[in-house]
């Protein structure tokens, strides 16, 4: 376990030095939520504070796209010669997965930070229960992700192209189609169809639960709960098994 | 028991072979060096042993341990220093280092030590607080097999450990490699260069294709080419032609030819017994020898004889 956390930290030290794209972030975040979300809160009818709902709707996003990011992150280690020397290191294969999702958690934690914390403070919500809900929340929607991610990114060792026009595609449909910035109800039914099958709809309408919006615009919770956990299960463990039994390091690197 | 073992190894990507049914065997603190063009399956094999790559069919061990189905016990003792020095590129030499000591067990008491050394001797020490991305190529492939050097495991691989690295450098990484088997660890080299591999192997495997074309020490290798040595004579003889037959004689003669001027060209086995008995025949033939000159065949040559075209063809 130790060595899974060497590895954990001795890649984000370098992510963090210096931590300018953790803050670009959060100024992007802030801007949007104080400019974009202001202005556009006043052209939605039906949502009381629309400009919450799409602060929150934020949040969910970073926390696919840097979910995301670890599946390409995994990618670029095969490509840039970094993933065989991982696989030689003394550590199991499991744990070098464990590593790696690890390590796009705790990314997500430091990108999350502020983001969640002023969404929080802006729903007058800044509860310790209230940080621990979310964040248990966030941490299984963005390991479910990551999982399918990673599960994918056996594509890229065949061709990375390929990869990256699968990811592309099924990123916007993933967060398009979804209620991180439309309640479920609001949808045209051809939307709410396919919205039905993104893990961000579960996500970001447990969240909301959570910080106490009003439920009769959000899906049932222990459903998305339900949902969330059995995704992030089974493409966890799609990982840890392509991870054993599949993945080998790229001859020419 | 063998420190590495292969029974039928084999890889294919598609309907193409990187390694055909390889049955090969390192001895416990040998040096064995894998000599083959590009293309030749050396990387790939090294890669199966080192557990990143996958073997289609066959077995591999190292120092018993099965590579397949025991792959992290096999990672405790094995280290390898990759042919293309890539990854950590935001990171410094002796954050690289340390990291690899550590994650791979190096005590603690040792490992600063280790890493400052090693860092001087291969001359990274000022590119030390630099960053991986900064290092000029054969920085980087000093920086690559350093991590072998401080780690010290028992199984030690160095895919092409000097390319990129100048001459000076490396005199001093095959240093390092001879102390590092002198401290006990049994090493496999894969190299294209002739000099890496007569200066650093016990025992030699060529590779062709992905099939093992030979494998044994250079001496033997060398010697095992009939006419392989080259004795160029410079006479003052009465009767040329004469000697010329006279020395065809001797046991392990493959071929003479008449250079003019006095001069003969013998491709002859084992030069070191073909020339006294070349000796007391021109005395007994009353031919002064002027000069001998011997040449050795290279182990370009020992490829070209066993695999039918050059390493540079290869390439």
């Amino acid at each position: 376990m130790r060595n899974v956390l060497r590895l954990v930290w001795f890649d984000l030290k370098s992510e963090l030095s210096p931590p300018i794209w953790i803050i670009m972030e959060w100024t992007l975040f802030l801007v949007q939520v104080m400019i974009y979300g202001a202005m556009i809160s006043q052209l939605v009818d039906g949502i009381s504070e629309y400009r919450q709902f799409f602060a929150v709707g934020l949040v969910i996003m970073i926390t696919f796209d840097l979910a995301s990011h670890t599946g390409r992150h995994f990618v670029e280690h095969a490509h840039e010669g970094r993933l065989p020397y991982l696989l030689s290191l003394p550590i199991s294969r499991t744990k070098l997965f464990m590593a790696i999702t690890l390590q796009g958690g705790a990314e997500l934690a430091l990108m999350l930070a502020v983001p969640l914390t002023f969404t929080l403070f802006m729903l007058g919500n800044l509860t310790w229960i209230s940080i621990a809900a979310c964040v248990f929340t966030l941490f299984w929607l963005g390991f479910g992700v990551a999982g399918l991610m990673l599960g994918l990114s056996f594509i890229a060792f065949k061709s990375s192209d390929l990869y990256t026009a699968i990811v592309t595609g099924l990123s916007t449909v993933i967060i398009r189609f979804s209620t991180v910035l439309y309640p479920f109800f609001a949808l045209p039914p051809q939307y709410a169809s396919v919205a039905a099958f993104s893990p961000l709809t579960y996500g970001s309408d447990l969240v909301r639960y959570i910080l106490g919006f009003d439920p009769s615009i959000l899906l049932d919770p222990m459903y998305a709960l339900a949902v969330l956990l059995a995704l992030s299960a089974s493409t966890l463990g799609l990982g840890v098994f392509l991870m054993q039994r599949l993945v080998e390091g790229v001859k020419s690197a | 028991m063998f420190a590495v073992e292969t029974e039928k190894l084999t890889k294919r990507y598609g309907k193409t072979y990187a390694l055909k049914n390889l049955d090969f065997t390192i001895d416990d603190n040998e040096i064995m060096v894998l000599l083959g063009p590009n293309g030749s399956g050396k990387t790939t094999l090294l890669l199966i042993l080192a557990t990143v790559l996958k073997a289609t069919s066959g077995s591999a061990k190292v120092m018993g341990i099965n590579v397949s189905t025991q792959s992290t016990q096999v990672r405790k003792i094995l280290g390898i220093a990759f042919q293309e020095a890539r990854g950590f590129w935001r990171h410094k030499p002796a954050d690289i280092l340390r990291f690899h000591a550590k994650v791979c067990g190096v005590p603690k008491s040792e490992r600063e030590t280790r890493i400052e050394n090693i860092l001087k001797d291969l001359e990274l020490w000022k590119s030390r607080n630099k960053l991986f991305m900064h290092l000029s190529g054969g920085q980087a492939k000093r920086q690559e097999v350093a991590k072998l050097f401080v780690q010290r495991p028992k199984f030690a691989i160095f895919d092409e450990p000097t390319s990129q690295v100048d001459l000076r450098g490396k005199r001093q990484i095959w240093e390092k490699i001879l102390k590092l088997r002198e401290e006990g660890s049994t090493i496999i080299v894969a190299t294209n260069e002739v000099r890496e591999a007569e200066y650093l192997a016990d025992r030699v495997t060529v590779l062709n294709s992905g099939d093992q074309v030979v494998c044994d020490t250079v001496r033997s290798l060398k010697d095992s080419i009939a006419g392989g040595d080259v004795v160029e004579l410079e006479l003052d003889a009465a009767n040329i032609t004469g000697l010329i037959e006279t020395l065809g004689q001797i046991e392990g003669t493959v071929k003479i030819t008449d250079s003019g001027s006095n001069k003969l060209k013998a491709h002859v086995s084992m030069a070191e017994s073909w020339v006294p008995r070349m000796t007391e025949l021109c005395y007994e033939s009353k031919a002064r020898i002027l000069s001998v000159r011997i040449t050795e065949p290279s182990l370009d040559d020992v490829f070209l004889h066993f695999a039918g075209r050059t390493l540079s063809e290869g390439q």
